[in-house]
């Protein structure tokens, strides 16, 4: 018993320094990421402004990106300034992206747990998801004009599919032996679903939480470039009309740092939501 | 309830599982009665039913013909009554070892301090000290069946069913975690039913081990290893000193010779069901 419990430590500290191990190796990418970015602007630096290799009309020079970037953020672009547009666009993803989760999950849920749910809505699920969901972006206009009701619809259709499909997934790939395991230690239905279901999905549960977020990014982006009064698309389409590559250029850096922003909450969401996997 | 009355009861269980348009016959007219706090072992080659006979008894699975009983209530679904140590621990990996062992506490209702003070209980039982905040998948396999026997216990249920508990450790964590389970029966007294089809560990932990046949499984025979154990006082002693003790071969040996006459008494018959015969009729 004393050698087992002193073995036994002495594997957990084993994982444990493996998990240290594998952290360091983590802390070393950062770096490797830096170095591969820096490497890159000189790359554009040179090509567009030290040799001139690349006309700016077709690619923009660090100094266009930055005098749009001036431009947008004291004088605006497009209808408003560079926080008016950010707060459009981030708004409407954030606002498609919770509808979406709201639905999806729940509807994942119940339907890995219910077969006879499962039978009732996957028809509906199969015949519809086949259809991509930006071609869903006339309808909604018809639908909701072309305010902001019609973006969160096409969102919430988009975000919707990988958080039900995720969640879903996530409920029947569990371990039948866990929620065997609760009901003889005296589990009801209730607490299998709180204590055993819910968190045994979660890690695919986040996994289609981020690709919700992603899709809603790109969809409302298209949303946007169809037709709006504010936001980062509609500064890039405005963008276009006017020739105005270093403004593309801004727009588009924007939407992936916004992008990876809010991917990255969702990351910390997830630190937090998910303890067991930390290691 | 009488002490004399038996907890668990199997009264000519037979299961049949339907594969396809085929029927096979798992388990054929078992009757075996466990007595309170009697620890009673099946051993039998795998694939003879023994798991299907605990599952019945857990709630999990049901008989297709006669009855299952616990505490003279026929078996209807899983209960806190009847907590069951898997072979594959079964643990929630996103509960600490301290909410793994407070789960059934938890889920019947028990407050917080109480439910703490019996994990507390059953962390230095168990020798967990030190671990209480881990997660499972950092403790090694004799840990984590540690902990599930420390959830299962911590529910004070009147019947322990353990399927293949030690099946998945290594020999030496094996060893230990007998001797453990010993220990934990003589100071906690519970109606125990555990499969396994490791002849010695049957002899070693039981009152009683059954002897199943292959499939259909059928009980072969039943062997009292209670009074030998009395007798020269095991649980006084440890397990390898057992383990070498005249009585404790002879009945090993006895039981293995058993196994043996069967596999060789079925490989020279035809192996005909009585299902199997009637679907080959007209």
């Amino acid at each position: 018993m004393h050698i087992g419990a002193t073995t036994d430590s002495r594997s957990y500290r084993r994982a444990v320094a493996a998990g240290r191990a594998r952290m360091a190796s983590a802390g070393r990418r950062p770096w490797i990421g830096a170095a591969t970015v820096l490497g890159l602007a000189i790359l554009w630096y040179v090509l567009t402004t030290a040799t001139g290799a690349v006309s700016p009309a077709r690619f923009p020079r660090p100094a266009d990106v930055w005098s749009a970037a001036l431009q947008l953020t004291l004088r605006g672009y497009a209808g408003g300034t560079l926080w008016l547009q950010i707060w459009y666009s981030s708004r409407l993803v954030l606002l498609g992206f919770l509808v979406a989760a709201a639905t999806g999950v729940p509807l994942g849920l119940l339907m890995g747990m219910s077969r006879r749910a499962e039978a009732l809505i996957n028809p509906a699920f199969l015949l519809i998801r086949p259809i991509p969901p930006l071609a869903w972006i006339p309808l909604a206009i018809v639908w909701f004009g072309l305010g902001d009701a019609a973006k969160i619809f096409v969102i919430w259709f988009a975000a919707f599919v990988p958080a039900l499909i995720n969640t879903y997934t996530g409920v029947r790939t569990l371990d039948r032996t866990l929620i065997a395991a609760a009901r003889v230690h005296g589990a009801s239905e209730r607490q299998i679903l709180t204590e055993v279901m819910i968190p045994g999905a979660l890690p695919l549960i986040f996994t289609g939480l981020r690709l919700s977020l992603q899709a809603s990014w790109t969809t409302l982006v298209a949303a946007e470039l169809v037709g709006a009064f504010f936001g980062l698309g509609r500064v890039l389409i405005i963008a276009a009309q006017d020739i105005y590559p270093g403004m593309i250029a801004f727009a588009m850096a924007l939407v992936a740092i916004l992008g990876a922003l809010m991917t990255g909450c969702l990351g910390l969401l997830e630190r937090w939501a998910v303890p067991w996997r930390r290691t | 309830m009488g002490r004399s009355m038996s907890q668990i009861s199997f009264q000519s269980v037979s299961r049949v599982f339907r594969r396809g348009s085929e029927e096979i016959l798992a388990v054929a007219d078992v009757s075996l009665e466990v007595a309170d706090r009697e620890f009673v072992a099946i051993v039998g080659p795998s694939g003879c039913g023994k798991t299907t006979l605990l599952r019945m008894a857990a709630g999990l699975d049901f008989p297709s013909s006669g009855s299952v009983l616990v505490g003279a209530r026929e078996v209807a679904e899983p209960g806190p009554d009847r907590a069951v140590v898997f072979q594959q621990f079964a643990l929630f990996p996103w509960k600490t070892v301290r909410e793994n062992i407070g789960f059934g506490l938890k889920c019947r209702g028990v407050p917080a301090a109480q439910r703490n003070a019996a994990v507390d209980r059953y962390i230095e039982m168990m020798g967990l000290q030190g671990h209480e905040n881990a997660y499972p998948h950092q403790l090694s396999g004799g840990m984590q069946q540690r902990v599930a026997i420390a959830r299962s216990y911590a529910l004070e249920p009147e019947v322990l069913l353990m399927d293949e508990p030690f099946g998945a450790l290594d020999a030496q964590t094996r060893i230990e975690m007998q001797e453990e389970l010993i220990r934990l029966a003589r100071v906690n007294p519970r109606t125990v039913l555990f499969i396994t089809h490791a002849v010695e560990e049957a002899v070693y932990l039981a009152d009683r081990v059954a002897v199943m046949t292959r499939r259909p499984g059928r009980l072969a025979e039943i062997i009292d290893v209670a009074p030998v154990r009395r007798a020269e006082a095991w649980e006084e002693r440890p397990i390898e000193e057992v383990m070498d003790l005249g009585s404790f071969t002879h009945l090993r040996t006895r039981i293995w010779k058993m196994l043996r006459d069967e596999r060789e008494a079925k490989a020279e018959a035809p192996r005909v069901t009585p299902l199997q015969r009637r679907k080959a009729g007209p």
